[in-house]
């Protein structure tokens, strides 16, 4: 019996479209992965690949560590010397922005390898194992997705601040944040399992395991690409958020801290706007590249379903 | 299976939920490190300028262990709240605006936070999805990318930036709103009413606009995905008209999720919004629940969390039955 | 589709015209005429708990009724630091040689904002509900541990006797203010008495005593409107001059982020605590705003207390001067004040504030002690030059010559000194008890383990610690400590600061509040009885910095049988002083600077540096002569 908050749109799941029942053998005999590039993906993929190298190989070549205050003058404009000028700590915003973008991307991508394992391994055993095992499952699950976060968060807020680890707030996002695609797999689950083609397979013979991996796994498998995605930025989010509220570790260079320490320094009415637009453009240019990269991909598999 | 016993299910489902919800929330705050009387004591001890002496302080703490039912082991204490809470639905008086009951404090930001947020999430969502819609349903064309670009530019900007650029544009570039508002007091005359609102709009406008972005996009994929399917393309060959087929086929079938997501954004409504109640001095739920975390205070805690786990597994709670009556193919399987 | 939007246009235009007139009426928000209210910001923000106006507990909102509702029988001035009667007629009268016996007289024609006469029989109920309800109310443990019970006696309608259950040489600061509040308000017997339960008794839109009473205040705590009685000349306060605004406003305007647009918009007069950075840029906006001095650090640095970083002595291994000193000499006071405060802050080498009236009495006598203090290897740490050294460093980075200050005006900006920057001089004392840098650069314990020191600081609800506390931080970084700053809320700022397990490092203020000669308000607490355990989970009550010198004991004890006025008393003050800064029992680091700003747009006639009668503050004594004082300009 399927549920109906099932099929919701998740925030951290933009294309919950059904997959569609038809293989067509005759397109996998295209080159094997030219199926997946469309304008779209490609765009995406150079944004993606541009911040990914940027924030990973040009740390490398900081003249300074960029969180330590002080070292030039307090608020200077754009010059040859900082491209963005300096802000009210005596930091090059430039450089703190890219250090920045690299921690963000690395909690992104933590907690969302964190919450795909999860919600898959716990969507998948469910919805497919069904029985007593689901029910109790899913009565986690549920309970897990009415509690609300922010709170929790900022309770828990105090205890993140007390803890020298910057994961801390990551692992708290996944243990928060993995319920909702769990459900959401395990609906997909559900329906798949009712499919021909599943029963053709268990009816040849195949063990659960093997229909889990080769049949059911496939589908879920481009479900879980976008899912990755917006779970990065969701992730990204929700550190700014706390942030903000200044329940986030803002002496490491985040793009959450950026915000909390040119809100502090009230940047934008002391004329510093540099030091808060520039974090801003670039949240939106590294969410335009996953959103196109999330959408470029829903389209190529869409394309490969035959639907598109 | 039948009406009754699917209902059955759900309402069991639906109470073991709530009941989970409620022990880990008893449990959570806690862990927190601040301890009510501390943070009391050391409120009044940095007004007095250290001026408190031991005796007094003593006194006092004694005081306030008394008064906060702060004795006993932690396990009593968590019988002594299941029994206080489920039976008599009394979650007992807050500790920061002693002795006021913490049912009463809520009761007051409530109203506040229920007409701002349920507006502000209804208008996102109708204009999201209708623009989404009609983005997704026309997607070749050029306006719809554009008006998925508008959604890509609003959605990732922080809330709180985005709030304050709306603020310094129409409260101090162009002062048409205030830059602090001013709820009166006194009866509710029309004139009351007519203040509210006016004080309300930014706070609502930022949050209108932080939301219906998302929904534009989210609508805009449910849309391109319906008008692919194969029943979509049988109208258009049908020779049903342009705006038949985005509203009687693409919308209804893609409406669907969106109304799940819009009932239980609804739930969470109650967790009030703790930016905006910052920025705009706005007394709803979301501003209590972040001064009692940072006090200590247990009871207000429980008691706007409670409410929140209640809302959102109400609102899932009525949607699982009410959504056979909007998709009949989802009717009872 | 154009012409469709141009039709939207003109209306649009013109209802933005319309309200942007509306916006420049004369009147408030809560319907009081603009030119006749003095708007300013709540030094509490929102307040916790609004209509609890019964000063008995000490949940009472407080802002507004301290300085308007109530009276005191005495009053502190906070230009001199002296105590001036108020309700009381002279100074209270010693009637024994050990000082527990008292008389008070208070004055006659003074009477409550309902017309009954204020009495001592209001004096006596106070003084018997108090000690009747000691359990149950909380603003009381102040004046029931002091006053001896049941001695209280009216003499007539305007004397009475009292007893203090100790030797008191400080009757009038606590039977009146010391600087912040008293611990006895006299309360009203005729609506009081009346009521079933005292206790929880809310007291809302009460019976006042000082001039003002609450027009309207809101349910949520965000303002409170205070209005002048017509009979304001026979309030508690009356006899002190005549108050200029008709209507006070008490608001919280919210975020920094928006308070400083409204500010600049002339939609209040003074702020509270506006950072430096903010009030520069808002000056630039609006001249008629103005700061305290024209000249750096531009704000009042005479605040009863001082920030420092508090250490817990107890704790290994900052239970060795060495490292004390070591980190003292770590931190680059002035590059943490320039980064921090923009260079606005007054730095204390003392463990109190430097002020005009501190500043004879502890900071002159004890110069020559800092200049010669030695440490363990000789090395003389005391920098008579800081205050040039900084102006130096801020004309380099751009700060126009005009409002810097010289000469003399240098120590009176910026202090008598402060110690030297030497983090050399700090690896040699740590090495010398086995304290060495690893290979990460970072102190390594004597066994090789590392060495990671946690900072607590307080979060958003005070902002100038935060920075300077994350600046603090940076600079120990960069000199080799592995230190992480954390950032609490208030109600963990306060376990922290009395839990001995909990505290390692953290900024704080409250047990270095040496307003004036009379040390002991603050320093009584060293005393054996407030040293616990180094890791017990009990709360402190006292002795925030954790002395445990037997010495500094000894010279309290010596204090508390002195009077009060005398060099003896003195003397002993200044001794504590140079011990605890001998063993750098704590790094004092600034005078609190109050960062107020005011728009002179409505009101003129705010204390300034050249118009020094009150320290510039909305609250305490300062805003009942501020009241008095400011003229209105007439502006519509």
């Amino acid at each position: 019996m399927s549920d109906i908050r099932d099929t919701a749109v998740s925030p951290a799941d933009l294309a919950a479209a059904e997959p569609a029942p038809k293989a067509t053998p005759g397109r996998r005999e295209r080159a094997s992965w030219l199926w997946l590039l469309n304008a779209r993906l490609v765009l995406g993929l150079i944004i993606i690949a541009i911040f990914l190298l940027g924030s990973f190989v040009l740390p490398l070549f900081a003249p300074h560590d960029p969180a330590q205050q002080a070292t030039y003058m307090k608020n200077l404009k754009i010059s040859p010397a900082h491209w963005l000028g300096t802000n009210g700590l005596g930091q090059d915003t430039l450089w703190y922005l890219i250090f920045a973008v690299r921690n963000s991307l690395i909690l992104g991508i933590f907690v969302g390898i964190g919450i795909s394992a999860i919600s898959t391994a716990i969507g998948l055993s469910a919805g497919f194992i069904g029985g007593a095992y689901e029910r109790i499952v899913m009565l986690i699950v549920d309970s897990f997705i009415t509690i609300p976060l922010l709170p929790i968060l900022i309770i828990l807020g105090a205890l993140i601040r007390g803890n020298n680890n910057f994961f801390t707030i990551g692992l708290i996002i996944v243990i928060f944040g993995w319920a909702w695609n769990a459900r959401t797999i395990r609906s997909m689950v559900l329906s798949l399992r009712e499919r021909e083609f599943i029963n053709m397979a268990r009816f040849s013979g195949a063990g659960t395991l093997a229909i889990l991996v080769r049949e059911i796994f496939p589908y879920v498998s481009a479900y879980l690409v976008v899912g990755f995605i917006n779970t990065i930025l969701f992730a990204i989010n929700t550190e700014a958020t706390l942030a903000v509220i200044g329940l986030s570790k803002v002496d490491v260079p985040t793009l959450g801290s950026i915000i909390f320490w040119a809100l502090n320094y009230n940047a934008l009415f002391t004329g510093n706007t540099t030091w808060l637009v520039a974090p801003i453009v670039a949240t939106i240019l590294l969410f335009l590249g996953l959103f196109l990269t999330s959408t470029g991909f829903n389209a190529a598999f869409a394309s490969r379903r035959g639907v598109a | 299976m039948g009406v009754l016993q699917y209902v059955a299910k759900r309402v069991g489902l639906y109470l073991a939920v709530l009941f989970i919800g409620l022990t880990i929330t008893f449990f959570l705050p806690r862990l927190l490190p601040t301890n009510p009387i501390d943070a009391y004591i050391s409120q009044l001890q940095s007004r007095a300028n250290g001026q408190l002496t031991a005796e007094a302080i003593i006194q006092l703490r004694t005081n306030l262990e008394e008064l906060y039912g702060l004795k006993g082991n932690l396990f009593s204490q968590y019988l002594g709240y299941l029994n206080r809470v489920i039976f008599h639905l009394d979650f007992g008086p807050s500790f920061t605006y002693y002795p006021t009951p913490v049912s009463s404090m809520i009761l007051t930001a409530l109203p506040w936070t229920l007409g701002l947020l349920l507006i502000a999430t209804l208008i996102a969502w109708v204009l999201g999805n209708l623009v989404g819609v009609v983005a997704g349903y026309f997607h070749t064309k050029r306006a719809a990318t554009v008006l998925e670009v508008v959604g890509i530019l609003l959605y990732p900007i922080p809330y709180y930036i985005l709030a304050v650029s709306v603020i310094l544009l129409l409260a101090y570039v162009i002062p048409i709103f205030p830059l602090s508002p001013t709820f009166p007091v006194g009866p509710l005359t029309p004139a009351l009413v007519g203040s509210i609102v006016y004080n309300s709009t930014l706070p609502a406008l930022t949050l209108v606009l932080a939301g219906f972005g998302w929904n534009i996009l989210s609508m805009k994929a449910l849309a391109v995905a319906t008008t692919e399917e194969p029943y979509v393309t049988f109208a258009r060959l049908k020779g049903t008209s342009n705006w038949t087929r985005m509203v009687r086929y693409v919308f209804r079938n893609a409406m669907l999720p969106q109304v799940t997501a819009l009932a239980l954004s609804l739930g969470t409504v109650f967790n009030g919004a703790l930016l905006t109640e910052i920025l705009f001095s706005y007394p709803g739920v979301g501003l209590l629940m972040r001064t009692a975390a940072s006090s200590g205070d247990y009871d207000v805690l429980y008691g706007a969390i409670t409410l929140s786990i209640v809302a959102v597994a109400t609102a899932g709670l009525v949607i699982d039955l009410i959504y056979p009556l909007l998709d009949p193919r989802i009717r009872h399987r | 589709m154009a012409k469709f939007g141009r039709y939207l246009l003109a209306p649009v235009l013109g209802a933005l015209m319309a309200t942007t007139a509306m916006a420049q009426s004369a009147m408030t928000d809560v319907g009081t005429p603009r030119n006749e209210t003095l708007i300013v910001q709540n030094f509490d923000g929102k307040a916790a708990n609004p209509d609890q106006q019964n000063p008995l507990n000490a949940y009472a909102i407080w802002r507004g009724f301290r300085e308007l509702g109530w009276s005191y029988l005495w009053e502190d001035d906070t230009a001199t630091g002296k105590s001036y009667p108020e309700l009381a007629d002279g100074m209270p009268e010693a009637l024994n040689p050990e000082h527990t016996k008292f008389r008070v007289k208070i004055r006659p024609g003074v009477y409550w904002s309902d017309g009954v006469e204020f009495t001592t029989d209001d004096i006596v109920y106070t003084l018997a509900t108090s000690f009747k309800y000691k359990d149950k109310l909380t603003n009381v443990a102040g004046i029931t541990s002091y006053i001896k019970p049941d001695s209280w006696k009216a003499i007539d309608k305007y004397t009475f006797e009292v007893e203090t259950q100790k030797p008191a040489y400080d009757f009038a600061t606590v039977m009146g203010v010391y600087s912040w509040a008293s611990p006895f308000i006299p309360v009203p017997k005729h609506v009081f008495e009346k009521q079933a339960d005292v206790t929880t008794f809310k007291n809302d839109n009460p019976v006042t005593l000082g001039p003002y009473t609450v027009k309207a205040f809101d349910p949520n705590g965000f303002w409170q409107v205070w209005q002048l009685r017509d009979d304001w000349k026979r309030s508690g306060w009356g006899n002190l001059g005549t108050p200029a605004p008709k209507y006070v406003l008490y608001k919280d305007f919210g975020a920094e982020e928006t308070r400083t647009l409204a500010f600049v918009k002339n939609q209040y007069d003074e702020d509270t605590f506006m950072s430096p950075d903010s009030i520069q840029a808002a000056q630039a906006k609006n001249p008629a705003i103005q700061t305290f001095s024209p000249t750096m650090p531009f704000n009042d640095m005479n605040d009863a207390c001082s920030y420092g970083v508090y250490i817990n002595q107890q704790k290994a291994p900052f239970d060795k001067p060495e490292v004390r000193w070591a980190l003292a000499l770590s931190l680059d006071l002035q590059t943490i004040g320039i980064t921090a405060v923009n260079g606005q802050f007054k730095a204390a080498a003392l463990p109190l504030s430097d002020t005009p009236i501190t500043n004879p009495l502890f900071y002159q006598p004890l110069l020559g002690f800092l200049k010669d203090l030695k440490l363990s290897d000789g090395y003389q740490p005391f920098n008579a030059d800081f205050g040039q050294q900084l102006v130096d460093k801020l004309k380099d980075q751009g700060v126009d010559a005009s409002v810097l200050p010289t000469g003399a005006e240098v120590q009176k900006g910026y202090g008598a000194g402060w110690w030297k920057y030497d983090p050399a001089e700090s690896e040699k004392l740590l090495n010398s008890v086995g304290i060495k840098k690893g290979s990460d650069g970072f102190y390594t314990m004597p066994d090789g383990s590392p060495w990671s020191i946690e900072f607590v600081i307080p979060s958003d609800w005070n902002k100038v610690m935060q920075r300077v506390g994350f600046s603090i931080a940076d600079s120990w970084k960069k000199a080799g400590f592995n230190v992480s700053a954390r950032q609490v809320d208030n109600g963990e700022f306060g376990t922290v600061q009395n839990t001995n397990s909990k505290f390692t490092l953290m900024v704080n203020w409250a047990n270095t509040c040496v307003y004036n000669s009379n040390f002991l308000n603050s320093w009584r607490v060293f005393n054996p009885d407030n040293v616990k355990p180094v890791d017990s989970n009990d709360p402190l009550n006292g002795n925030l910095l954790r002395v445990t010198d037997k010495g500094i004991f000894d010279l309290v004890a010596d204090a508390t049988k002195r009077e009060t006025t005398s060099p003896e008393f003195l003397a002993d003050g200044q001794k504590i002083a140079s011990a605890l800064v001998t063993g750098m029992a704590e790094i004092n680091l600034m005078n609190i600077p109050t960062t107020i700003p005011t728009n002179s747009y409505y009101w003129t006639g705010y204390p300034k540096a050249d118009n020094f009668y009150a320290a510039p503050y909305t609250w305490w004594s300062s805003f009942k002569k501020t009241i008095v004082t400011i003229k209105p300009t007439g502006k519509q």
